[in-house]
């Protein structure tokens, strides 16, 4: 008996021996060649270390430069830059967070802007919120869901119903508000302009906007199936408009065309998008109350530059996402995109 | 001799446990660290940014957030310390080429110590993109070369067996590898940007410490939401999350990587194949003669970000 029990131990040692070292051996295994970097990458990561804080001591530097440098333009800025109200609509879908980052890298650019964005969705979305917050601009955060009646549905062609109409007016809205309570006519000094977040701004546009009296308009290009769209202007004055569809149109342009100024905004409240208009009519609905194409300014060197391009972008392939999707092996939700 | 045997057997059953411990002690210890580096930085970042705003009470539907310096008009002052990140864009004429150019410099405005080596598919550099690399005020250079034309897509069709802006990346390397031949001591990064793209600010910080060639994660790319490297627990890439031919060599899309210029000045010999390349494996004729799969450095890799998302535009 006793000699039995000295092999089951023996036996139990070995075992456990074995198991030890092929536990060691996986161990070794999983690492790779681990240790071998740790000692080459500890003064290459020192370095990285302190080009980064030297990019930072840089960055900060750069803004107190820019602080110093700007209190004798700072005061002129606040009387003669007039803001540019910039009111965006947008929805939820893949390239949304890609057309935003890149809109807000434009706007970054122009000073004294206020970006209004508003998004389609009953509830504001963290991925705006956020991206929002990191964008260093100014902004106001809105959401209005457009009724599903109006909603363009999946595979309907993109012209069969308007969209952003109720985010833009309510945009309007907001501003209507909001400037009640800085009455006063610094707070009414400035100027509208509808940017979707698929179009090509150039920074020229912006400035070309801000001396804007009633509405001003420019060309549009790369749109309505032309080159460009534009006003035909003679003697400084809008005549007609060169435009390849439905020229009949009392405002033939596209929402990127044209600025109104905000004491124009304000003074007429009740000019809004109207929804139920016809296809392309949707402009028109807003500035048919507001002005005559008497009245337009032309911009852009009397209408003879394309500064701002109606670009579209194709929608992202998903097909092999969707195959992976059913088999459980999608993306990570988790990761934005 | 008992008394051997039974010290021999506590030794040996000891022995594998403490060099077991001793090791995974170091492999503990070593992401630490580099996590504490990271979030040293990523505090910083933020400290930076945040000392201007101000926040309204979240009980309102509306959050405002007021900030005004941060504006740029021109690109932010060379810096003598960073490296400079040499972009290389490859350009041809059609109807929206000039809203891309505009949109992509007025990303790369934001950039401090970058290069723009843009490159024109045409005989001749053509006037329009002369005035607009003119008037952005970045740091540039312009060069040309022209598909021959049983090169170039017919239409608008894209045909992935004709690998499109080959001789103009290979052009442009072979002006970097010109133009500092004598003077490689300036610390420069290579990235090749389509105009295209979108390009988050984030990445073209996180693309200035590549040592050889660093990867990251790509957006709208291979009929997926995003295609990235597969990095193990040590940090290494071992493998490709891609469908589209996920065992290409390096199955990484044109945007999802950037090469240290030493590199390429090390390797005189490596460009991007012209002929007989299959669709997809453009990226990695050149990544192969320049590194294996262990050189490479994943960024955005520990919290998988999407920085750059790769899409056609077109006009209606």
């Amino acid at each position: 008996m006793a000699a039995r029990m000295k092999l089951k131990l023996k036996t139990v040692f070995v075992l456990y021996f074995m198991v030890s070292l092929m536990g060691l051996i996986y161990a070794l295994m999983q690492l790779g060649q681990h240790c071998d970097c740790a000692e080459h990458d500890l003064p290459k990561d020192r370095a990285i270390s302190r080009l980064q804080e030297e990019l930072y001591r840089l960055q900060g530097q750069i803004r107190q430069l820019e602080k110093a440098k700007q209190p004798e333009k700072k005061q002129p800025p606040k009387s003669s830059l007039s803001t540019i109200f910039v009111i965006t609509p947008t929805y939820a879908r893949l390239v949304q967070k890609a057309e935003l980052t890149r809109l807000s890298q434009t706007f970054l650019h122009v000073p004294q802007l206020h970006w209004i964005l508003v998004e389609d969705s009953p509830r504001k979305t963290p991925l705006v919120s956020n991206f929002l917050m990191k964008s260093g601009l100014t902004y106001t955060h809105l959401n209005v869901p457009t009724a599903k009646e109006r909603k363009l549905q999946e595979g309907d062609p993109s012209w069969l119903k308007p969209r952003g109409v109720e985010q833009r007016n309510e945009g309007l809205r907001w501003l209507r508000e909001d400037r009640k309570t800085e009455p006063g006519d610094d707070g009414q000094q400035g100027v509208v302009y509808f940017a979707d977040d698929d179009n090509t701004y150039s920074l020229q546009l912006f400035e070309e906007m801000r001396s804007t009296q009633r509405v001003s308009v420019w060309p549009v290009g790369l749109v309505g199936g032309m080159k460009f769209e534009s006003p035909v202007v003679e003697g400084g004055k809008v005549v007609r408009f060169h435009t390849g569809w439905r020229p009949s149109r009392p405002f033939p342009m596209d929402m990127a065309g044209f600025a109104v100024s905000l004491r124009l905004v304000l003074a007429n409240l009740d000019a809004c998008f109207d929804g139920e208009a016809p296809m392309g009519f949707l402009e028109s609905s807003l500035l048919k109350g507001l002005v005559t194409v008497d009245e337009l300014e032309p911009k852009a060197d009397n209408c003879t530059k394309v500064l701002v391009w109606h670009t579209r972008t194709e929608k992202p392939k998903m097909k092999r996402e969707e195959a992976l999707q059913v088999q459980g092996l999608g993306s990570d939700p988790a990761v934005e995109v | 001799m008992p008394k051997r045997r039974d010290i021999l057997a506590i030794v040996l059953i000891v022995l594998p446990w403490t060099l077991l411990i001793t090791v995974w002690h170091q492999s503990a210890i070593a992401p630490l660290l580099a996590i504490r580096k990271d979030e040293g930085g990523e505090g910083r970042r933020e400290a930076g940014g945040q000392d201007s705003k101000e926040y309204c009470a979240s009980d309102k539907d509306i959050v405002e957030v007021v900030r005004t310096e941060y504006v740029y008009t021109r690109p932010p002052p060379w810096s003598d310390v960073l490296p400079t990140i040499h972009i290389i864009t490859p350009t041809y004429s059609r109807p929206v080429q000039k809203a891309e150019l505009t949109r992509i410099a007025n990303t790369f405005l934001h950039v401090p110590n970058l290069h723009w080596i843009l490159i024109e598919d045409s005989q001749r550099r053509t006037p329009l993109v002369t005035s607009l690399l003119r008037e952005t005020g970045l740091n540039y250079t312009h060069l040309n070369v022209e598909t021959p034309k049983n090169f170039k897509v017919r239409g608008d069709t894209r045909d992935p067996r004709i690998p499109r802006g080959t001789m103009q990346r290979n052009l442009a390397l072979r002006w970097l590898r010109e133009t500092f031949k004598n003077n490689n001591s300036q610390p420069g990064i290579i990235y090749f940007a389509d105009d295209d793209n979108s390009y988050s600010l984030e990445l073209f910080e996180e693309m200035r410490s590549t040592r050889k060639v660093s990867v990251w994660p790509v957006a709208f790319v291979g009929g997926l939401r995003y295609e990235s490297p597969k990095v193990n627990a040590a940090g290494k890439v071992y493998g490709w999350k891609a469908v589209f031919d996920p065992h290409r060599p390096f199955a990484i899309d044109m945007a999802g990587f950037a090469i240290n210029l030493k590199l390429i000045l090390a390797k005189p010999q490596a460009y991007f194949k012209l002929r007989g390349v299959k669709g997809g494996y453009q990226e990695s004729s050149l990544l192969r003669e320049l590194v294996t799969l262990n050189d490479l450095e994943p960024k955005a890799a520990h919290c998988p970000k999407v920085s750059s998302g790769f899409f056609f535009f077109f006009f209606l």
